[in-house]
């Protein structure tokens, strides 16, 4: 149970040319999330839009698929859309929210589902969860220390970052530079670092680059309605898939980074406990599976 | 040879109180007195030496029937104490605001005294007219307000946000069909208190009405000179009861006053007719005068207008600020005063019920006292809400306790 429950495993990639353009990797969130705008399966999306400061985003509803194209790409640092859910439910007045999320806000969203204390009217709107695939997340201050003292640019120059092969990735208009992940440790947030999922295990469809070829993005579907989005999307002619078996590097990559995560934060989690601090997760003995999300 | 009569808890109304009829040979109520029996619960100290925000925060929970109307008075203080004028848009959500929670809270009334007014073959009907009601009131004020019960979004200065432009047209779409399912209501209540068997003159009383706005409320009409509060000890005469009720009285140029629809009606719609029926009927036909008004607000809002005045400094200047809201069960005055230091040095809430119960005991005399709870459920009264304990036999779900927790 590595990577959750999921229905199919494929990589894909959307097939606007202004999306591939624009997004991060196969451009799967903005694609279905536009998508499913379009087809009125939702009826507005919280994303994380950009903000004041470059790079730091800012959750905001798009009710239209221009609005969500705007916010394509991944920021490396929190966009807070759960917060947002309410003001879409209730100022906005939305029915079926869409949303995209990274694991921590995926569990967020779950269980203010399942115990909707002070979400009366907004959990049961919520109609579609894209997570996405999330090794750590740096706090603005972080990104912006590293990136300007360490890596010696200026955030405002930097046209895109990624992480891939180890290592951190900024580009500007005329360098790409990058330093090895180590070098980002210790700036992560804290909670980071008892996080067991790194593939969104409760959204309704997970995707991210691992796993994938350049600009394709790996896609795991797990719920019905995640499954019928993808697959109406397919048959749509936006999205185009391969099997995972073709690609490189597989899913094997994806199985490997996240047993590397739960693995590690289970570590800690058990330090943790063994000294007395309040974890929200249980012990490695206490579990059947002691890669499980809980 | 007199009796008396007491009833205790009374029932089907918000809260608890205590009606006690001293009644002759026949059966007829020769005096009677109302009095709250729910403890006081300092809401009003708790917020005393806190932020002025905390005060809107706080005064809602006097009660979960009503809690806009006390967030509202309770914002409009602030921002009277504070010398803030909210932006037209602000205004308008307000007002908004309290038109749906006007059509909500009255259904759930009608909900109240279904079993005196509505006969068994229509009680389904009548019951699912008032949910279907309640569910798009509610909807308004969940959308405006941001929460149905405790409204998050009324904050001091206007309110959080506006709506946007599609939660508008939305809401306009959704109460200009409520219009007609509220007008159909309205007929049906209409009918059936009219057809119920109360007798006439029933609650009939000659105390002056009094009502600051034809539905929202406005400060400028509550004159503190005017008005005194003596304690239930010199009110009630009898020792005992003076010391048993929980609220003071309020007075309106000296004597004791009737609030909510009927006196508004009386004050600003023409309204000329007393009693029970007459207070059931004013507050069905006011139903259809908050839905028309929500629908006129919607129908001018701007939705790009800022909706808040934005930042504004808490340091008051120890001014007593007002504010009156016309609540569904009357007028509610909530004062409030912002001293240098940012802090509420004063805080007082009159709450509507509490005008009415000096006026309701008497209201049951000349009747016989089996009529006596039809007319304290036509004011609606709610004091504030008390917390009750059941505990049930897990094994053969018997009711071991049923009790009023008295702190």
């Amino acid at each position: 149970m590595v990577l959750g429950t999921y229905k199919e495993a494929l990589s894909a990639r959307s097939t606007d040319k202004q999306i591939q353009k624009i997004s991060q990797d196969g451009g799967i969130v903005t694609a279905l999330l536009s998508f499913a705008l379009d087809e009125k399966i939702i009826d507005g999306a919280v994303v994380a839009g950009p903000g004041k400061d470059m790079w730091k985003p800012v959750p905001q509803v798009a009710m239209t698929s221009d609005e969500v194209l705007a916010a394509a790409g991944t920021k490396y640092t929190l966009s807070p859309n759960v917060w947002t859910l309410k003001e879409a439910a209730r100022q906005y007045g939305l029915e079926k929210i869409g949303t995209v999320s990274i694991p921590c806000q995926t569990m967020g969203i779950r269980k203010m589902q399942s115990y909707p204390f002070g979400v009366r009217f907004v959990a049961d709107k919520i109609a579609l969860i894209l997570g996405i695939y999330c090794m750590e997340n740096f706090p603005f201050e972080s990104l912006r220390t590293f990136i300007s003292e360490k890596m010696g640019v200026s955030p405002e120059l930097v046209e895109k970052m990624d992480i891939g092969k180890g290592k951190f990735w900024v580009y500007t208009a005329d360098e790409t530079l990058s330093i090895p992940l180590k070098e980002t440790h210790g700036y992560e947030q804290n909670g980071c670092n008892i996080c067991l999922d790194y593939v969104a295990e409760l959204a309704d469809l997970s995707t991210g680059s691992v796993g994938s070829p350049e600009g394709w993005s790996t896609v795991l579907t797990r719920t019905d309605n995640g499954d019928s989005l993808f697959k109406q999307a397919v048959e749509a002619g936006i999205i185009e898939t391969k099997p995972m078996a073709d690609v490189k590097p597989g899913l094997g990559l994806l199985e490997k980074l996240s047993k590397e995560k739960k693995e590690k934060n289970q570590k800690t989690i058990d330090n943790r406990i063994a000294m007395g601090l309040p974890v929200p997760y249980k012990a490695s003995t206490e579990k059947e599976d002691p890669l499980a999300n809980y | 040879m007199s009796e008396t009569k007491v009833i205790s808890p009374t029932s089907r109304q918000e809260g608890h109180a205590e009606l006690v009829m001293e009644v002759d040979d026949e059966g007829i109520v020769t005096k009677g007195r109302y009095l709250s029996i729910t403890p006081v619960r300092g809401l009003e100290k708790i917020v005393t030496g806190k932020a002025p925000e905390t005060a809107p925060v706080i005064c809602q929970r006097i009660c979960g029937v009503c809690p806009i109307p006390h967030t509202l008075a309770s914002v409009e203080a602030m921002d009277d104490s504070l010398g803030i004028e909210p932006p037209k848009a602000g205004k308008q959500l307000r007002e908004l605001t309290l038109m749906a929670h006007h059509v909500n809270s009255h259904a759930i009334h009608q909900f109240l005294i279904a079993p005196d007014i509505v006969p068994e073959d229509l009680m389904v009907t009548a019951i699912n007219s008032v949910s279907e009601i309640r569910k798009n009131a509610q909807y308004v004020v969940d959308m405006v307000a941001g929460e149905g019960i405790h409204p998050s979004d009324v904050r001091i200065g206007g309110m959080a946000s506006n709506i946007s432009e599609l939660a508008r047209k939305k809401l306009y779409t959704r109460l200009r069909a409520l219009q007609p399912k509220v007008d159909e209501h309205v007929e049906l209540i209409a009918g059936l208190v009219l057809d119920a068997d109360f007798p006439a003159g029933l609650g009939v009383h000659n105390q002056p009405t009094i009502a600051s706005d034809n539905l929202y409320g406005n400060r400028d009409f509550f004159d503190l000179d005017r008005f005194t509060e003596v304690m239930p000890e010199s009110w009630y005469k009898d020792p005992e009861i003076g010391k048993k009720a929980c609220s003071t009285i309020p007075l309106y140029d000296g004597v004791n006053v009737e609030v909510g629809p009927r006196a508004r009606a009386v004050q600003f719609r023409g309204f000329k007719e007393k009693g029970v029926v007459a207070q059931h009927l004013a507050r069905a036909l006011e139903m259809k005068s908050a839905l028309s008004r929500a629908i006129a607000i919607l129908d001018e809002l701007n939705t790009s207008a800022p909706a808040n005045v934005g930042n504004f400094d808490i340091r008051g200047t120890s001014k007593l600020g007002i504010g009156a809201i016309e609540g569904p069960r009357g007028m509610d005055v909530h004062m409030a005063q912002v001293g240098e230091n940012g802090k509420t040095e004063f805080y007082s809430a009159l709450v509507p019920t509490t005008w009415n119960i000096p006026t309701m005991g008497p209201a049951t005399e000349g009747f016989h006292h089996e009529y006596g709870p039809h007319v304290i459920r036509a004011y609606d009264p709610c004091l504030s809400c008390a917390t009750h304990v059941i505990v049930i036999d897990d094994d053969d779900r018997n009711i071991l306790k049923d009790d009023m927790v008295r702190l």
